[in-house]
C-alpha cells in the first residue's frame, strides 16, 4: 500500500460527443483523496459528478489525465486490469441497488467474494459480519424483493464492503429513498467507513450527506470549483 | 346529460405516431416481414391446394381406367314374328343409335360437360372356340359412336355384310345356326390362323354350334381409338379374360351384320350398353358433388334388370371415384390444414414477442407521454392506428403476392395473424402506458402482498387449465369425429366445427408447452441450488439471471410451439414419404416386375434365367397371377387375384425385401395328400385358414385347395390366393408364368432390356410417379415447408426474445462487471441466461412434436395419399429432428457472441447510467 493518498486524480479530461455537439464533462479535474476519508462529491445534474466517479473507478476511461488508486494507475488498466482492480480495491454502491433478485441477501453479499474465490467457510463469516454490521443479519435469507428499499442499499451497501475494497464509490445512493430511509443508510456508509478503513467518494445531494463526510467537494462545469470541509467533530448518527 | 355525448373522441398526436414509428423501424418491419410472410403462405396453400384438387380428382380418374365410365343398359325391343318365328330387324343399327341419344340426354348438363361422346358396345356372350390344345374364346362386337364405329381398313376380304339381303324376315326359333359375318384384326386371324371366308369353330355354354363366317381381316386406323379400349380383344387375343389359362378374341359387327347377330343369339344374349367415359380435363373439384348426386341418381332410377323393357339402366363407379378422390382432396385439406394452423400459431406467439419487444423499448416514451398528460385513448389510438397500418399493408402485400403465385387466394387464414400483429402491440402498449401513471405501490402489508401473488398466480393457472381443456377437447374432438370431410364449399375451406380438431395439434403444443413452462423455473431452482454449493461463480451468476427470466412465458412457449411443430411437419413429410416407399414395395413387389404379354409367355421361364444372369440382380421369381381368378368357397363365387408361384424361392423374395415377411409360404410346398395347400388373403374374411376352395377350369375339372394360412399382399390386391407352382402343377395344373419379380441394383436396367413384349414396372418409377401426384407433391411440399417456416419463426423468436431481455442483462452482467467479473465470463453468464430455455425447447420440442403426431397421424389419413392400405407406419426422422435442435442451439450460440460485440461499444459507464 503506498504512502500518498488513496485517490490521486491529476488532469483529468473527459469529452462526450453528441452528435455535431461536443459535451466537456470533465475539465482538467485534479483530486488527491486520503484513505479512511468519506468525500461527498456535489453539483447539479450534469456537471460531471457520475462522469468522475466512473473515471475514478475504470468504468470509463478518460480522453487526459491520470487517475490512481491505491498506487495503482487506472487509466492505464486492460480490462482484466479494470475487472482486478474492482474485484480487490474499488466497489460501488448504485442509486438502483443492483441486487440479483433471485439471490437472497446473503447470497448477494457474497457475490464479490465467489468472485475472488473467498473459500467457502470464510465467505460464510464474512457474509454474517456484513450483514450484522449493515443490521440485516435477521434478513439473511429474504430475497430482494421481499426487503424494503432502504434494506436493499444496506444489503448493497454490505456487497461492497465484501471484498474489503480500499475505495467505496456510491452514485446518489439514497437517490431512490425516503428522507428518513435515506438518513440511515447515509449514517451506515459514514459508519463502515470508520469501522472497515474503507475511504469512500459519494457523489450526492443531500446535504445531511454533505453533513456526514470529511471533505465536500464541488463540481461545476466539469471542474472542482470549491472544497470545504465537512463536519468531522459531529457524531455520527446512529446506523442501525 | 349523455356521457356518450360528453365523451371525447381519442384524439391521435400524428408526430407521436411519426415519431414513434422513425425511432422503432426496425422491430416495425420486422413485424411486417413476418406478418407477409406468412400471409403470402396462408393466402397461397388454400389457392394452390384448390389446383391440386382439381389436379387429383382428373389424375384419380385418369388412374381409375375403365371403371368410372358410365355405362348404360337397356334390353331390346322384342323380334317375335306373327308365325311364331324371329324376325330379322334390319334397322337395329339406328335403334342403337336412338339408345345412344336417349342415355346422352338422359345424362343432363353437367354429367354430359364431363363426359366424352359416347360409344355403344353390343356384345355376344362369349363363346368357346373348339379344337387346339389352349382354352379360347370369342365374342361378336359391335362398337358405334356419334359418327360410326371405329375406322378400319380391310387388308384381306371385306367389311362383314348382311347374312340375307332384303329388309325382313322371319325365322323359326329351333332352325339352323343363323350365320353372321365378322371381321378380324390381323392379330387374332393370325392367332386362329383364319381367313376371309373361313369359319370361327364356335359354340356357346350350352354347346349349341354357331355359324360365324369372316368376311375379312381389318386394321384399325388408329389404335389409341377409345372405342377400341372397350374392346381390346377387337385388336389382338387377350389372355386370362375368360379365366385361367383360357384367350380371348374377337369378331368386329358392322350395321350390317348387327341384325344377323341379333338371331344368332338367344334373345336375351346380345346385349346392347352405351359407355361414356369421363374426360378428365373437364373435370374439377367444386364440380365433383353434383357430379356423384347426378350418378347416384341416374343409378337410382334404373329399372330393375328383369324387368322386359327398354328402360335405361345405369352402372357406373364414377360416383365412388369421385368420392374416393374427394376423400382424399378431404385428406389432403385437412393436413394442410393442421399444418397451416400450426405455423399461425407460432406466428401469433412471435408476433407477440415482436410486441413485447417494442413496448419495452417504447415503455420509457409512453411513461413520459403519460406523465406529460396525454390521454389513455389518445395513447391507445396512436398505437392502433400505427399496428394497423404496419399490419393491413403487410398483410395486403403478402397476398398481393400469394395472388401472383397463384390465383385466388383466399384471405381467411391470414385473418389470426394481422389480428395479432395489429392488437398485441396496441395492448402491451396500453398496460405499460397504464402502469406508468398508476399509483399502485407494492402493499407493505405481507399478507396483501401474498394477495396479490395469489391472485395472479390463480389467474394464471385458470389460464392454462383453459389451454389443457381446449387440448383435451380438440383431441377427444379429432379421435371421435376425425377430420374428414371437409366443408363441400371447396377444399382448405374449413367449417366451424373442424376448427378444433384442425388445432389439436397447435393447441396440444401449447399446452406442452405450459407444462414445459411449469417445470422449467423447477429445474432451474434446482440447478441454482446446486450451483449455490459450488465454488464456481459463473455458474451461480448464469443461473441466477436463468431463474430471474425463467418465468417469462411467451420466449418459451415461442421456443417450444415453433420446434414441436417444425418437428410434427417433419415426421409428416417423412411418414409421407416412407409411405410412399412402402406403397411402391406393396405395389411392384420387388424393385421391378415385368408383366409378360400373352405371346411371349412361353418364353417367360427363359426370359427369367437371362435377367437373372443380368449385373446387378439379385433374386428373380416368376410367377402366373391372374386377377379376377374364378375361384369357389362353398357354392360362392369368389374372384381373387391368384398367385401361382415357387413358394420357396417368393418367401426368399420376400426375406430379401422390405415386404413383410410370410413364414406361412413354407406349408405351400409341403407335400402331401388331397387337396393342394393355398395361403388367402381377404378384405371382407370370405378367405381364410382352414376355407375349401375349387379352383374352375374350363374344359376341366376343379383343383381343390385347402386355405392353410394369410398370404402376403400381392400388388395391393384385396382378395388373394397363393398357391406353389409345383403342388398345382401335380394337380393337374401347370402354371404359365406372365410375371417376373425382380430385385437388385440392376434390376429396372435388367427388365427394361428384357426384349420381349412387356409391361415394365420399376419401383423407383411408381415411387416417382406417386410422390409426383398433385396432392402427395403437394402436402409434402407444405410439410417442407411448414418446418422450415416454423424453424426460422423459433430462430426469429429466439432473436426476439433475447433482443426483448438484452437491455436487463446488459445491465446486470454490468453490475456484476463492477464487482469485478471479467468480459469474457460476462459472455458465460449470458449463455447461462439464454441457454436453457434454448436447451428445453431443443429438446422437448421435437420430443413434443413426435409425440403430437403419434398422437394424431391416424386422424390425419396419410395412407389416403401414399396409396397403403392402411396408414403407414409413423416415421420419427430423428436425423431433421436433431438438425432443429442443432439450429436451436447454434442460434442461441450465435446470440451472445453477437449481443456482446454490439455491446462493446457501450461503455459501463453509459449502460449503469441509462438503466437508473
Amino acid at each position: 500500500m503506498s504512502s500518498g493518498p488513496l485517490l490521486s486524480v491529476r488532469g483529468v479530461h473527459r469529452r462526450f460527443r453528441t452528435g455535431p455537439t461536443v459535451v466537456h464533462a470533465l475539465r482538467g479535474v485534479s483530486l488527491d483523496v486520503a484513505a479512511g476519508s468519506m468525500v461527498a462529491l456535489v453539483g447539479r445534474s450534469g456537471s460531471g459528478k457520475t462522469t468522475l466517479l466512473n473515471t475514478v473507478g475504470g468504468l470509463d476511461r478518460p480522453d487526459a489525465g491520470s487517475v490512481h488508486v491505491d498506487g495503482t494507475e487506472v487509466t492505464t488498466l486492460d480490462e482484466d486490469g479494470l475487472s482486478r482492480l474492482r474485484r480487490e480495491k474499488v466497489s460501488y454502491v448504485f442509486q438502483s441497488f443492483g441486487l440479483i433478485p433471485v439471490l437472497s441477501a446473503a447470497e448477494n453479499v457474497a457475490a464479490p467474494l465467489r468472485l475472488a474465490r473467498v473459500a467457502p467457510a470464510e465467505r460464510e463469516r464474512r457474509v454474517e459480519l456484513l450483514l450484522e454490521l449493515v443490521g440485516l443479519a435477521d434478513h439473511a435469507r429474504q430475497r430482494p424483493a421481499e426487503l424494503s428499499g432502504g434494506q436493499q442499499q444496506r444489503v448493497a451497501i454490505a456487497r461492497a464492503l465484501a471484498a474489503s475494497p480500499r475505495l467505496l464509490i456510491a452514485d446518489e445512493p439514497t437517490g431512490q429513498l425516503d428522507a428518513e430511509t435515506g438518513l440511515s443508510v447515509m449514517a451506515l456508509l459514514r459508519g463502515v467507513v470508520e469501522s472497515e478503513g474503507v475511504t469512500a467518494l459519494v457523489a450526492t445531494h443531500d446535504p445531511v450527506m454533505m453533513a456526514l463526510a470529511d471533505r465536500v467537494i464541488r463540481i461545476h462545469d466539469g471542474h472542482l470549483d470549491e472544497e470545504a470541509a465537512g463536519r468531522p467533530d459531529e457524531p455520527t448518527p446512529d446506523v442501525r | 346529460m349523455n356521457r356518450w355525448l360528453t365523451r371525447r373522441w381519442p384524439v391521435p398526436h400524428w408526430p407521436s405516431i411519426r415519431g414513434r414509428g422513425r425511432a422503432d423501424a426496425g422491430p416495425l418491419l420486422l413485424t411486417a416481414a413476418v406478418i407477409a410472410a406468412v400471409a403470402l403462405l396462408a393466402g397461397a396453400v388454400p389457392a394452390l391446394l384448390r389446383t391440386a384438387a382439381d389436379n387429383a380428382v382428373q389424375d384419380t380418374v385418369r388412374r381409375a381406367g375403365h371403371d368410372p365410365n358410365v355405362l348404360v343398359h337397356a334390353n331390346w325391343e322384342r323380334d317375335d314374328g306373327p308365325t311364331g318365328g324371329r324376325i330379322r330387324i334390319p334397322r337395329l343399327p339406328e335403334d342403337i343409335d336412338d339408345f345412344r341419344a336417349r342415355a346422352t340426354y338422359a345424362l343432363g348438363p353437367e354429367l354430359d360437360a364431363a363426359l366424352r361422346p359416347p360409344i355403344a358396345v353390343v356384345n355376344g356372350p362369349s363363346l368357346s372356340i373348339t379344337g387346339g390344345t389352349e382354352p379360347r374364346t370369342v365374342q361378336l362386337i359391335y362398337l358405334a359412336g356419334d359418327r360410326g364405329g371405329p375406322d378400319v381398313t380391310w387388308i384381306a376380304g371385306s367389311a362383314p355384310g348382311p347374312a340375307v339381303p332384303g329388309r325382313s324376315i322371319e325365322i323359326p326359333y329351333n332352325g339352323p345356326p343363323w350365320p353372321v359375318q365378322v371381321g378380324l384384326s390381323e392379330a387374332d386371324a393370325a392367332a386362329l390362323d383364319l381367313g376371309p371366308g373361313d369359319r370361327i369353330p364356335a359354340r356357346d355354354g350350352q354347346g349349341r354350334d354357331k355359324d360365324i363366317r369372316i368376311s375379312g381381316i381389318y386394321r384399325p386406323a388408329d389404335s389409341a381409338d377409345p372405342a377400341w379400349q372397350l374392346a381390346p380383344a377387337l385388336l389382338r387375343p387377350v389372355p386370362g379374360a375368360d379365366g385361367v389359362g383360357t384367350t380371348r378374341y374377337a369378331g368386329l359387327l358392322s350395321r350390317e351384320s348387327l341384325p344377323d347377330a341379333r338371331l344368332a343369339f338367344d334373345d336375351d344374349q346380345l346385349r346392347r350398353t352405351v359407355h361414356f367415359a369421363p374426360e378428365p380435363d373437364a373435370l374439377t373439384w367444386a364440380a365433383t358433388a353434383p357430379l356423384v348426386s347426378q350418378v347416384v341418381k341416374l343409378k337410382a332410377t334404373s329399372g330393375p334388370s328383369g324387368v322386359r323393357d327398354d328402360s335405361l339402366r345405369w352402372e357406373s363407379q364414377l360416383d365412388a371415384v369421385l368420392r374416393d378422390a374427394r376423400t382424399q382432396v378431404s385428406a389432403a385439406s385437412a393436413q394442410a390444414a393442421v399444418l397451416l394452423a400450426g405455423i399461425l400459431a407460432a406466428t401469433v406467439l412471435v408476433l407477440l414477442l415482436a410486441a413485447e419487444l417494442l413496448v419495452r423499448r417504447r415503455t420509457p416514451a409512453l411513461s413520459a407521454a403519460r406523465q406529460r398528460g396525454a390521454a389513455l385513448p389518445d395513447v391507445g389510438a396512436e398505437l392502433i392506428i400505427e399496428s394497423a397500418v404496419v399490419s393491413l399493408s403487410a398483410a395486403a402485400a403478402g397476398l398481393a403476392l400469394a395472388r401472383a403465385v397463384a390465383p385466388g387466394v383466399s384471405w381467411t387464414w391470414a385473418v389470426p395473424v394481422v389480428l395479432a400483429g395489429a392488437v398485441a402491440g396496441p395492448t402491451l402498449g396500453i398496460l405499460a402506458a397504464a402502469r406508468a401513471s398508476r399509483d399502485r405501490r407494492q402493499p407493505a402489508n405481507p399478507g396483501a402482498r401474498r394477495w396479490i401473488l395469489a391472485t395472479g398466480q390463480l389467474r394464471r393457472a385458470a389460464v392454462e387449465v383453459a389451454v389443457l381443456l381446449a387440448a383435451v377437447a380438440a383431441f377427444v374432438t379429432l379421435h371421435e369425429r376425425g377430420l374428414l370431410p371437409v366443408a363441400d364449399g371447396g377444399a382448405a375451406e374449413l367449417t366451424g366445427d373442424l376448427v378444433l380438431p384442425i388445432s389439436a395439434v397447435a393447441v396440444g403444443v401449447l399446452a406442452g408447452a405450459l407444462v414445459v413452462l411449469r417445470l422449467l423455473p423447477v429445474g432451474i431452482r434446482f440447478a441454482l441450488r446446486q450451483a449455490l454449493r459450488s465454488r464456481r461463480p459463473l455458474a451461480v451468476f448464469g443461473a441466477a439471471r436463468a431463474a430471474t427470466t425463467a418465468g417469462r412465458a411467451l420466449p418459451l412457449l415461442a421456443l417450444v410451439g415453433a420446434t414441436a411443430l417444425a418437428s410434427f411437419a417433419l415426421v409428416v413429410g417423412g411418414t409421407v414419404a416412407r409411405g410412399l416407399a412402402d406403397g411402391a414395395w406393396h405395389t411392384v413387389g420387388a424393385d421391378a416386375r415385368l408383366d409378360v404379354g400373352a405371346d411371349a409367355e412361353a418364353a417367360t421361364p427363359a426370359l427369367a434365367e437371362r435377367i437373372a444372369a443380368a449385373p446387378g440382380v439379385g433374386q428373380v421369381v416368376v410367377a402366373q397371377v391372374t386377377d379376377s381368378a374364378r375361384v369357389f368357397a362353398e357354392s360362392t363365387l369368389l374372384t381373387p387375384r391368384l398367385v401361382i408361384v415357387d413358394a420357396a424361392a417368393f418367401q426368399g423374395l420376400l426375406a430379401a425385401t422390405p415386404l413383410p415377411d410370410a413364414p406361412a409360404l413354407g406349408r405351400l410346398s409341403a407335400p402331401g395328400p388331397g387337396d393342394v395347400p393355398a395361403l388367402v388373403r381377404s378384405s371382407h374374411g370370405d378367405l381364410r385358414a382352414g376355407t375349401r376352395l375349387q379352383l374352375a377350369r374350363d374344359d376341366a375339372p376343379a383343383i381343390r385347395l385347402v386355405a392353410v394360412g394369410t398370404a402376403p399382399s400381392v400388388g395391393g390386391a384385396d382378395d388373394v390366393v397363393i398357391v406353389d407352382a409345383a403342388a398345382l402343377a401335380e394337380a393337374g395344373l401347370s402354371a404359365v408364368p406372365n410375371t417376373v419379380w425382380v430385385t437388385g441394383p440392376g434390376a429396372a436396367r435388367a427388365v427394361s432390356d428384357s426384349g420381349v413384349a412387356a409391361d415394365v414396372v420399376v419401383r423407383a418409377d411408381v415411387q416417382r410417379a406417386q410422390r409426383a401426384a398433385p396432392l402427395t407433391a403437394g402436402i409434402l411440399r407444405l410439410a417442407w415447408t411448414a418446418a422450415s417456416v416454423l424453424l426460422a419463426l423459433g430462430l426469429l423468436g429466439l432473436a426476439l426474445a433475447a433482443a426483448a431481455g438484452a437491455p436487463e442483462r446488459w445491465q446486470t452482467l454490468t453490475r456484476l462487471r463492477t464487482l469485478g467479473l471479467r468480459p469474457r465470463d460476462a459472455r458465460w453468464v449470458a449463455a447461462g441466461e439464454l441457454l436453457p430455455p434454448v436447451v428445453v425447447a431443443a429438446i422437448f420440442g421435437p420430443l413434443l412434436g413426435a409425440l403430437l403426431a403419434r398422437l394424431t397421424l391416424g386422424p390425419l389419413e396419410l395412407r389416403l395419399l401414399t396409396g397403403q392400405a392402411a396408414d403407414p407406419a409413423t416415421v420419427l426422422p430423428w436425423g431433421l429432428l436433431g438438425l432443429v435442435s442443432v439450429a436451436l442451439l447454434a442460434a442461441a450460440g450465435a446470440v451472445v457472441p453477437v449481443e456482446s460485440a454490439l455491446r462493446r461499444r457501450d461503455r459501463l459507464s453509459e449502460v449503469l447510467r441509462a438503466g437508473e
